[in-house]
């Protein structure tokens, strides 16, 4: 927690140009480069999604209503929970591992030496565009995932792309929109302030990095689930 | 210059530091030697305060070091250029924009004032045609002296070195010898080394101290060094092949 207030206190400095600079960089570091991984689980994760409640609902002559099952899912919690764990295995166990490195290899002492606050330097542009980039990417994700169940829609399931559609966006309301965006928002900041805190206390060279990396993505799947389902029981129950 | 009063460190169950006094006069160049695992680097970072003694207290410029926080502890650090063991060079930065960082992150300097500062700091280590590789693309040796460069692009006063020829072939050790000697005849800096190596500390020492078991043993010139009586030093000059007959010469660089 102190370390997420101090990279708070950190974000009057995104005034600068190069700390802007470094956001931007870590935005595509962090977020870009993930898009691949995420269409492809979004898109398997919708297909999944799509056949699994379709095959059950034709045996009622309802299959139509794939394309509500499929969007309130993924907007709702898959989304966001898919994003997040592949953000949190993906970015997070990097930025464990990297801070780690830093560590053992003496980089952080020189910035602290230099008087560059490491958490200015290194964590703040890594939260700023991980809360960025995580909604956008989990947006992306429920995307892909409505466009996969839809194709699995219209050649296993013979419900027509408009039907789908159709059905999808008028089940789909704001709230599940924004609470998914919300869950997405909160994931990212949790999976840099875990990432970095880890980074931060390696001690034991190679083998402490690997732990560091280890406990990131545990401590990130734990705290994106429990909190994911805070947030649900929150806004829907 | 800088004083280590009574300064114990304990690392787990080890006593790595057992009531170390030692007193860097301005404008030296105080070499650090011992055996590994001694507390030469670990008595470097209390200078500096990346550790705080767990008894005793660090004077740098009669400011309490071991004491020292925020603006006090930033204001004292300005005073130092570290050169760590391994560079400590940021990798996704190049080697340019790694020793421009003190500055662009300190100063107000524009960018031709940087690029100028840090051109001739490069020059002064021989790595002014390196200015855009990565510290990936670069050998041990010149990761050194871009540390170097970086350490000295502030105009410390005080320079600490941890290791600089450590890991680096006798040609480019004695390179980074000659550049330690530089700034201390040129720019006049106090230098605190700590090394392994007696070639450089006899070479271009103004003191060396034998740090061994968490104390200090021995702390001579390099004359009166090489003549020592105790135990400790005698075999750390014999297992360097180092021996005296007669009067110890110190050869020019």
């Amino acid at each position: 927690m102190l370390l997420l207030f101090e990279a708070i206190l950190c974000m009057r400095l995104l005034f600068k140009r190069r700390n802007r600079i470094e956001v931007l960089r870590q935005m595509f570091v962090g977020g870009i480069k993930s898009l691949a991984v995420i269409t492809v689980v979004a898109s398997f994760t919708g297909m999944i999604l799509a056949l699994q409640t379709g095959i059950e609902m034709r045996r009622f002559g309802q299959e139509v209503y794939i394309g509500a099952a499929v969007m309130v899912s993924m907007l709702r919690e898959m989304g966001p929970f898919m994003t997040g764990l592949i953000l949190a295995a993906s970015v997070g166990s990097s930025i464990a591992a990297q801070m780690g490195t830093m560590v053992v290899s003496e980089e952080i002492a020189a910035l602290e030496l230099m008087s560059i606050n490491p958490v200015r330097f290194l964590v703040m542009p890594r939260l700023v565009a991980m809360a960025i980039m995580t909604p956008f990417l989990s947006f992306y994700s429920c995307i892909m995932g409505v466009v996969g169940g839809g194709i699995v829609g219209m050649t296993q399931l013979n419900v027509p792309w408009s039907a789908y559609i159709d059905n999808a966006t008028r089940f789909a309301e704001n709230k599940d929109l924004f609470v998914g965006m919300l869950k997405a928002f909160l994931f990212g900041i949790i999976i840099v302030i875990i990432a970095c805190h880890q980074g931060f206390a390696t001690t034991q060279g190679a083998v402490g990095v690997g732990n560091a990396t280890r406990r990131t993505v545990i401590l990130s799947f734990l705290t994106i689930l429990i909190v994911g389902y805070m947030i649900t029981r929150l806004f829907y129950v | 210059m800088i004083q280590l009063e009574n300064v114990t460190k304990i690392l787990g169950e080890r006593r790595i530091l057992d009531g170390v006094n030692l007193d860097v006069r301005r404008g030296e160049t105080l070499f650090v030697v011992g055996p590994s695992g001694t507390g030469k680097s670990v008595t470097l970072k209390h200078m500096i305060r990346l550790m705080t003694p767990d008894e005793g207290r660090v004077v740098v410029d009669g400011e309490v070091v071991s004491e020292a926080a925020g603006k006090d502890l930033e204001r004292i650090r300005d005073k130092f250029g570290v050169l760590f063991q391994g560079g400590a060079l940021l990798e996704w930065l190049n080697v340019g924009e790694n020793v421009a960082l003190p500055l662009r992150e300190k100063t107000k300097l524009t960018e031709d004032e940087i690029e100028a500062k840090v051109m001739e700091k490069l020059t002064m280590v021989g790595l002014e045609k390196d200015i855009e590789k990565f510290p990936s693309e670069i050998s041990g040796g010149m990761r050194k002296r871009v540390g170097l460069a970086r350490a000295i692009v502030m105009n410390p006063q005080i320079i600490l070195y941890d290791e600089p020829t450590s890991g680096l072939d006798p040609v480019s050790s004695r390179m980074i010898d000659r550049l330690i000697d530089h700034l201390k005849n040129e720019l006049g800096v106090t230098s605190v080394v700590v090394t392994h190596d007696l070639h450089s500390a006899l070479s271009i020492g103004t003191r060396i101290a034998m740090l061994t078991g968490g104390k200090i043993v021995e702390l001579a010139t390099p004359g009166d060094f090489v003549k020592s009586q105790v135990e400790e030093v005698q075999q750390f000059l014999e297992s360097q092949f180092i021996t005296v007959r007669g009067e110890w010469e110190k050869k020019g660089l």
